[in-house]
C-alpha cells in the first residue's frame, strides 16, 4: 500500500486560490456593514487636550465617531506580561489612547462610515490638539537612570530582565586562550503579509452572538480573548479564520484595531470591518527584532569553545504586545545563544526596554536570527583566531551525534540532533575548497566573493512550557475530529490553521493512512471556533507536530472503530483486519468489505447490525504534547555572495541548506516552507529595515521606501535533509516553519564579511545596505592608513 | 530636515523686508495659501492647502517671526497641523543682504514632518518642501517686480 505520508503532494487549496475562489475576509461583505478608519497620532509622543469631531461628523456617509472614553468603556484593558517572566512590567492598553499617546500611529479616534472613502474622507476632518512631548526613541539612553518615560503608566523603562548564567563562566574566560568579540545591531522590520491585517466585527443583539471573522493564526485564542474582555459568554463567541493571506506570527498578536471593531459591532450592533491599509500595517503591525547584542566567546589553543557571555538589549515599544509578550523573544535570544555547541559555560543578560516606537513581538524564527548570527559570528572570528577552516572549527565543536540526550550550557534538553551529520552533507555540497580556489582567481580581476555558513537549532513543538505556565490562555494542546461519511469518504475537523503552508494537504495525507485512503478522499475543515474543536492552532512550528499528531491519532481511534464495525460484519476478529485502499482486509491482503459498505449499513441499515455495537463514526481526539519541553530541530546554511566593493550592491549567487526536521510528511511543503523561510532571514539581512527618525517618526512606511526581496535578487536555495525524527509522538515529525529564516542572516553575514575579508572591513549590523557595506570599507581603509 | 537656498530679489532690501511682514503679499506667495489672518506685527494663522505625494491635506497652523534684526534678518518659525495627514513644523532663519540691483535673500530652514507625511518618506517630502520653497520665492519675487518692468520685459 503507498503511504502518503512522505509524498509530495501539492498544496490542496492552491487550485482554488489560482482559480480565484479564495475566501478572504478582506473580500467580505455584510449587509449593513460599516467601514472603520482610525484617526492616529501623528507623533510618538505627546497629551492629547482635544479632540474635536464636529465637522467629521458631518460627513456624508458617517454613522459614528469614537473616541476613548465611549469604545474604551466596552473593553477591559489587556495587560502584556507573563507570570513566569519575573518582574516583568507592562502598562495597561486600551484600544484608543486616553491622555496620552504613545506611538507614531496610536489610535486616538475611530470613524464609522457607510464605506472606507467616505470614512477616510471624514477622518481628514478630525481635528486632533496633541501637545507633543520628547519621545524615547533609544533604548540604551532610555535605561539610563533619570530617563523620561516612554509609558508614563510605567515604573520606569525597563520591561523586562533577565540573567541566566552557570557558575564558572568568569573562570572559563579567564583561562581561555582566545577571546572573541563582536558588537552587532539587528534592525526593526516587519511581517508585510500579501493580505493585511481584516477583521468583520459582527454582533448580533437579538442573539447575543458575536461573530469575528478574523484573518488570524489562532481563532481559539481569539474566542477567548473576546469573551473575556468583551464579557460575553465563550459559547456566545465565535471566530473564523477562513483563507489567511500570511501571518508569519504577525496574525496572532493582540491588536487595538480588531479589538475596536468588535467595540464598535457590540455597541453599534452591526458588522464592522477593518482592513489596514499599505501605511497602516507599516505603523500598527507588530515588528520584529530590534536588538543591540554584545557577545564574546572564550577558546582554548585548539579551538574548542568553552564559554560565551552576551549582553541582549531588545526594544519593544511602549507597552509589552498582549497575550504573548514582547519579551518571549529576547528571552529565547539569551537562550538559543550557542545552543549547537558543546559549550559548557555561559552568561547571557537580557534587558527589553519601552520606547516609543509599536511594539515589536513574535514573529517568524523568534530569537532564533539574533541568537545565530552573534554565536555564528564569534565561531567564525574564533576560527580566524586559531587559524582553523569553519567547517573545521564546528566539526571541532558541534554537539556529536552520539552525544544524546543533551542539555545545553543555558538549560535547554535536546533529545536527539544531528549537527555533525548536516555539517557533513553541507560540506560535500558547498565544495568550499573549489569555492576558496575559484574566489582566490576572481579576486584577481577585482571581484569579491565570500562564502559563510551557519548551524543552528530551532525550537518546535511546544508544550505549555511556552506560555501556559506564565498564565497565558494560550492552548498547548490540539483537537480533532475525525469521521467517516456514508460514502466512506473521511472529513477531519482540526484546530491547526492554515495561512498558505499547506496544513490542510498534510493533515489529509496523515488520516489518508491511518484510514487506508487517498488523501483525496480526505477533507479537511480549518478555522472555525465553532465547526472544529479547540486548541493552539498554527505557531511556533506546532502545526504538523502536534497538529499531524493529533490527527494521526483521532484517525487511529476511528480505524480502530471501523475494524471493529466491520468484524461484526465479515465475522471475523478485527485484530486480524486492517484498512487499505479503500477497504478491510484480513491477513492475506484480501478485500473483505469497502469502507462504502461500512458507511451505508452503519448510517441506512443500523438495524441489521448486532446489538449493542457502536456504530458512531465519529471521533474526537485531544493530544498535547508530552516528553521533552520542546523538540528541537537542527541544521546548517551556506551562504554565497559577491560584493561590489564600489558601489556596496550585494549580489546573492547561492544559498544551501541542510535540515533535520525529523520525519517530513511532505517533501516539497518542508522544501517550500524552508525556502519561504531562507528569503524572509535573508529579506531583514539585506533590505528590509523599518526606519525611524529621532523624533520616532517612521519614515519609510511604504512599499515605494521599505524594501523587501524580490524574486529577482533571491538565489537558488539548495535543500538537502537528514531525518531525525522524535521519539516523542508516533509520527515524529517537528516543526520546519522558521528552520530557514533562522540560519539564512548568519551565513549571509558570514559570507559578507569574508567577501570583505582582504579589505579587513567587517559588517555587524543588519540589513547590510550598500551604505553601511562602504562604511566598512571606509572604516577599514581609515584603519589600514591612520593606524 | 535641513532645506537652504537663496534667491535674488530685484527689490531694495527695505522692500522686501516690508513685502515679507504684508499679509497681502505672503497670502499669494505662499502655495496653496487659503486664507492668512495677521494676529498681531509678528504672528500669523494660516490655512494652507498641500498635496505631498499621495497625501493631500489641510494645515492649520501658526507662523510667528521672531530675532528680528530690521531690514536685515528674522526667523520664520511656524507649525502646521493636517490632521490625519500629520504635521509640520519648522523654522527658517532669513537674511536680506544688498546687492547690485536688488537683494539676495537667504534661508537656511530645519523642517519637521509627522505621521503620514513622514512615513511616506523624506524622498518625496525633501524634493516637494523644495518645490513649495522654490514656488514661494519665484512669487515672492514677482509680486516685488514692479509692474512697469514687468510690461517691458
Amino acid at each position: 500500500m503507498t503511504m502518503h505520508i512522505g509524498q509530495a503532494a501539492r498544496r490542496e487549496n492552491a487550485r482554488r486560490h489560482l482559480a480565484g475562489r479564495g475566501r478572504f475576509v478582506s473580500d467580505l461583505a455584510l449587509p449593513r456593514m460599516l467601514h472603520a478608519v482610525f484617526v492616529r497620532s501623528p507623533m510618538a509622543r505627546g497629551r492629547i487636550f482635544e479632540i474635536d469631531t464636529s465637522e467629521a461628523s458631518a460627513c456624508p456617509g458617517v454613522v459614528r465617531i469614537f473616541t476613548a472614553a465611549e469604545l474604551n468603556a466596552r473593553c477591559t484593558p489587556w495587560i502584556g506580561t507573563l507570570g513566569h517572566f519575573a518582574g516583568m512590567q507592562s502598562p495597561p492598553m486600551n484600544i484608543l489612547a486616553e491622555d496620552e499617546v504613545l506611538w507614531t500611529g496610536h489610535p486616538v479616534a475611530m470613524v464609522l462610515a457607510r464605506s472606507r472613502a467616505e470614512a477616510e474622507d471624514a477622518a481628514e476632518l478630525v481635528m486632533l490638539d496633541i501637545e507633543d512631548a520628547e519621545p524615547v526613541t533609544d533604548g540604551a539612553a532610555a535605561l539610563r537612570p533619570g530617563a523620561p518615560l516612554a509609558n508614563p503608566a510605567a515604573r520606569d523603562n525597563l520591561c523586562y530582565e533577565a540573567v541566566l548564567e552557570t557558575a564558572d563562566v568568569d573562570a572559563a574566560f579567564a583561562g581561555a586562550a582566545h577571546v572573541v568579540e563582536a558588537s552587532m545591531t539587528f534592525g526593526r522590520h516587519t511581517a508585510v503579509t500579501l493580505e493585511p491585517r481584516a477583521v468583520i466585527a459582527d454582533f448580533d443583539a437579538s442573539s447575543g452572538a458575536l461573530t469575528v471573522h478574523h484573518g488570524t493564526q489562532t481563532p481559539y485564542q481569539f474566542q477567548d480573548v473576546y469573551s473575556r474582555h468583551f464579557g460575553l459568554p465563550e459559547g456566545k463567541v465565535r471566530v473564523i479564520a477562513p483563507d489567511v493571506g500570511g501571518s508569519f506570527g504577525m496574525k496572532l498578536h493582540v491588536y487595538n484595531e480588531e479589538m475596536g471593531a468588535v467595540a464598535a459591532s457590540l455597541i453599534l450592533g452591526r458588522p464592522v470591518r477593518y482592513v489596514a491599509d499599505r501605511l497602516e500595517s507599516f505603523l500598527s503591525d507588530i515588528h520584529a527584532r530590534d536588538h543591540i547584542v554584545q557577545g564574546r566567546m572564550a577558546l582554548d589553543a585548539e579551538g574548542t569553545i568553552l564559554a560565551m557571555e552576551v549582553n541582549d538589549l531588545t526594544q519593544v515599544g511602549a507597552i509589552s504586545a498582549y497575550p504573548r509578550t514582547s519579551a518571549a523573544e529576547g528571552n529565547q535570544v539569551i537562550r538559543l545563544m550557542g545552543a549547537p555547541y558543546r559549550m559548557s559555560d555561559y552568561r547571557g543578560r537580557l534587558s527589553v526596554a519601552f520606547q516609543n516606537k509599536v511594539q515589536t513581538s513574535q514573529y517568524r524564527a523568534v530569537g532564533h536570527p539574533i541568537a545565530c548570527a552573534v554565536t555564528e559570528a564569534l565561531v567564525e572570528r574564533a576560527a580566524e583566531a586559531t587559524g582553523l577552516d569553519p567547517f573545521e572549527i564546528r566539526a571541532r565543536n558541534l554537539i556529536a551525534d552520539d552525544a544524546y540526550p543533551h542539555v545545553s550550557a543555558t538549560g535547554y534538553q535536546f533529545e536527539k540532533l544531528s549537527h555533525q551529520a548536516c555539517l557533513a552533507k553541507l560540506h560535500e555540497m558547498m565544495e568550499p575548497d573549489a569555492l576558496r580556489a575559484e574566489h582566490a582567481s576572481l579576486r584577481k580581476q577585482g571581484i569579491y566573493r565570500g562564502f559563510g555558513i551557519a548551524s543552528f537549532v530551532e525550537i518546535t513543538n511546544p508544550g505549555a512550557a511556552f506560555y501556559g505556565v506564565g498564565g497565558a490562555r494560550i492552548s498547548a494542546q490540539d483537537g480533532a475530529v475525525v469521521r467517516m461519511m456514508p460514502s466512506g469518504d473521511i472529513h477531519c475537523a482540526i484546530s491547526v490553521t492554515e495561512q498558505g503552508q499547506g496544513t490542510e494537504t498534510i493533515i489529509a495525507q496523515v488520516v489518508a493512512d491511518q484510514l487506508g485512503v487517498t488523501p483525496e478522499r480526505v477533507s479537511v475543515t480549518t478555522g472555525d471556533t465553532a465547526t472544529t474543536p479547540s486548541g493552539g492552532a498554527t505557531w511556533a512550528c506546532r502545526g504538523a507536530g502536534i497538529g499531524g499528531e493529533t490527527a494521526l491519532r483521532a484517525g487511529r481511534r476511528l480505524r480502530d472503530r471501523i475494524l471493529t464495525l466491520a468484524g461484526a460484519l465479515v465475522q471475523a476478529d478485527p485484530a486480524s483486519l486492517r484498512l487499505e485502499n479503500g477497504a478491510v482486509v484480513d491477513a492475506t491482503g484480501a478485500a473483505r468489505i469497502t469502507l462504502e459498505e461500512i458507511g451505508r449499513i452503519a448510517t441506512y441499515r443500523p438495524d441489521t447490525l448486532p446489538d449493542g455495537i457502536d456504530h458512531s463514526l465519529t471521533v474526537a481526539h485531544h493530544f498535547a504534547p508530552t516528553g521533552y519541553p520542546f523538540d528541537f530541530t537542527n541544521g546548517i546554511q551556506g551562504s554565497l555572495v559577491e560584493v561590489d566593493v564600489e558601489t556596496g550592491l550585494v549580489r546573492i549567487l547561492k544559498h544551501w541548506v541542510v535540515e533535520d526536521c525529523g520525519r517530513i510528511i511532505n517533501p516539497l511543503l518542508v522544501d517550500e516552507q524552508i525556502r519561504g523561510g531562507v528569503v524572509q532571514g535573508l529579506g531583514p539581512a539585506f533590505f528590509e529595515e523599518c526606519q525611524y527618525d529621532a523624533d520616532g517618526q517612521l519614515t519609510n512606511g511604504s512599499l515605494a521606501d521599505y524594501l523587501v526581496p524580490m524574486a529577482c535578487e533571491m538565489p537558488d536555495i539548495e535543500i538537502a535533509h537528514i531525518e531525525t525524527p522524535t521519539g516523542d509522538t508516533i509520527l515524529g515529525a517537528k516543526g520546519v516553519g522558521e528552520a530557514g529564516t533562522a540560519a539564512a542572516g548568519a551565513a549571509a553575514m558570514n559570507a559578507v564579511n569574508d567577501a570583505l575579508r582582504p579589505f579587513g572591513a567587517r559588517l555587524t549590523q543588519t540589513p547590510m545596505t550598500p551604505l553601511r557595506i562602504l562604511d566598512a570599507l571606509d572604516a577599514a581603509r581609515e584603519e589600514r592608513t591612520d593606524p | 530636515m535641513k532645506l537652504d537656498g537663496e534667491q535674488f530679489l530685484n527689490a531694495d532690501p527695505q522692500t522686501v523686508w516690508t513685502a515679507l511682514f504684508d499679509r497681502d503679499v505672503l497670502a499669494g506667495a505662499i502655495p496653496g495659501c487659503e486664507s492668512l489672518d495677521q494676529l498681531s506685527a509678528t504672528e500669523f494663522a494660516a490655512v494652507v492647502k498641500l498635496k505631498i505625494g499621495p497625501v493631500s491635506a489641510r494645515f492649520k497652523g501658526d507662523v510667528e517671526l521672531s530675532d528680528i534684526v530690521p531690514g536685515q534678518s528674522c526667523t520664520l518659525s511656524g507649525k502646521g497641523s493636517g490632521g490625519i495627514a500629520g504635521f509640520a513644523k519648522g523654522a527658517a532663519q532669513v537674511t536680506l543682504t544688498p546687492e547690485a540691483g536688488g537683494t539676495r535673500l537667504c534661508y537656511d530652514a530645519d523642517v519637521a514632518v509627522g505621521g503620514k507625511l513622514a512615513s511616506l518618506g523624506n524622498r518625496l517630502i525633501g524634493a516637494t518642501a523644495q518645490k513649495l520653497t522654490d514656488a514661494f520665492f519665484a512669487n515672492l519675487s514677482d509680486a516685488l517686480t514692479p509692474p512697469e518692468e514687468a510690461r517691458s520685459a
